[in-house]
C-alpha cells in the first residue's frame, strides 16, 4: 500500500493533479481532433498553453530566478517536446503501424527510468520496479484502447 | 538489418520523451515549478513555424479551435503539477511512469461523456494502472 509518508507527501499528489490535467488534455486533444488534423492539433493547443504561462508570470510579478542552467534545461523540455511530436506524426506519415508507433512512443518513462537511475544515481525498491512493470501493460493498453 | 523510416521516428520519438522527464528533473534543481512550465512554453513556441499548417487553421469550427486551445490549457496545468512533484521531492523515475498513466482518466470518464463503454482490455489496463500507482507510491 502508498505508505502514510507517501500520501502526506506534496509531490503525491501534484502527480495526481498532473494526472486529471492530462486527462482533460487527452479528452479535449480527443473530442478536436473529429474535425482538426494531429499534427494541426499540436499547433493550436500550443497557443492554449500561453495563457497559463502568463499566468503564472504575472503571480510572479514577473521576477524569474536567473540561472542559466534551470533556464536551459526548461527551454530544450519545451523544444524536445516538439521534436518528438513532430517525429510522432512522421512516423504516421512514414507508413507505420498506428498502433505499434502509439505504443512504443507511449513508453517514453522507461527510458526517463533509465536515465533517471544511471545519471540522477536515483534508486528503486523492487516493488516500485514491480510497479513500473505494471505500468508498462497499463500504458500499452491504454494507447492501444483508447 | 534494415528497418524502415518509422521505426527510426518512433525511436526518436520514445528517446526525445524519455529525455525530457530528466529534463523536467534537472530544471527544477535549478528553478521552481513556475519558472520552469514559463520557460518550457517558451520552447514550445520555439517550434511553432515548423509545425505551422497553413492558412487551413483558420477554417475549422469555433468549437474544435475551442477544445484545442482548451486541451493546451489543461496540457500547461499539468505540466506545471509535474514540475511542483518533482520539485517538492518526486523522484523522476517514479513521477515521469506515475503521470504517464493519464490515459487512465479518459477510460474512467469516456462512459459518462463520450457514452463509450469500457471494453475487457480496457478493464484490464485500468487494474494495471491502479496496481502500478500503488507500487509506485510505496
Amino acid at each position: 500500500m502508498p505508505t502514510l509518508a507517501t500520501l502526506k507527501a506534496r509531490w503525491f499528489w501534484y502527480s495526481l493533479l498532473c494526472v486529471l490535467s492530462w486527462g482533460a488534455w487527452a479528452m479535449l486533444s480527443k473530442l478536436g481532433s473529429n474535425e482538426i488534423p494531429a499534427d494541426t492539433m499540436q499547433f493550436i493547443f500550443t497557443f492554449g498553453t500561453v495563457p497559463v504561462a502568463a499566468a503564472l508570470l504575472l503571480a510572479r510579478r514577473f521576477k524569474m530566478e536567473r540561472s542559466g542552467k534551470g533556464i536551459f534545461y526548461a527551454v530544450s523540455n519545451g523544444v524536445l517536446s516538439g521534436i518528438g511530436g513532430l517525429a510522432f506524426f512522421a512516423a504516421f506519415r512514414a507508413g507505420g503501424n498506428t498502433a505499434v508507433i502509439t505504443a512504443a512512443s507511449s513508453l517514453y518513462p522507461m527510458i526517463t527510468v533509465a536515465l533517471a537511475v544511471t545519471i540522477l544515481r536515483e534508486r528503486l525498491t523492487w516493488l516500485q520496479v514491480v510497479g513500473l512493470g505494471f505500468a508498462a501493460v497499463a500504458i500499452v493498453i491504454f494507447s492501444i484502447s483508447t | 538489418m534494415h528497418l524502415p523510416p518509422w521505426f527510426w521516428y518512433a525511436a526518436v520519438v520514445l528517446v526525445a520523451w524519455g529525455v525530457v522527464g530528466l529534463l523536467q528533473k534537472l530544471s527544477t534543481n535549478y528553478i521552481s515549478a513556475e519558472s520552469s512550465l514559463i520557460w518550457l512554453v517558451v520552447g514550445f513556441l520555439v517550434l511553432q513555424p515548423f509545425l505551422y499548417p497553413g492558412r487551413e487553421v483558420f477554417s475549422y469550427s469555433t468549437r474544435s479551435l475551442s477544445w484545442a486551445l482548451l486541451s493546451g490549457v489543461f496540457n500547461a496545468l499539468g505540466a506545471w503539477a509535474l514540475f511542483a512533484a518533482m520539485k517538492s521531492g518526486g523522484k523522476a523515475s517514479i513521477v515521469a511512469p506515475l503521470t504517464a498513466l493519464y490515459p487512465l482518466v479518459i477510460v474512467l470518464v469516456a462512459p459518462i461523456i463520450l457514452h463509450e463503454s469500457i471494453n475487457l482490455l480496457q478493464g484490464a489496463g485500468v487494474v494495471c494502472a491502479l496496481i502500478a500507482v500503488v507500487l509506485l507510491s510505496t
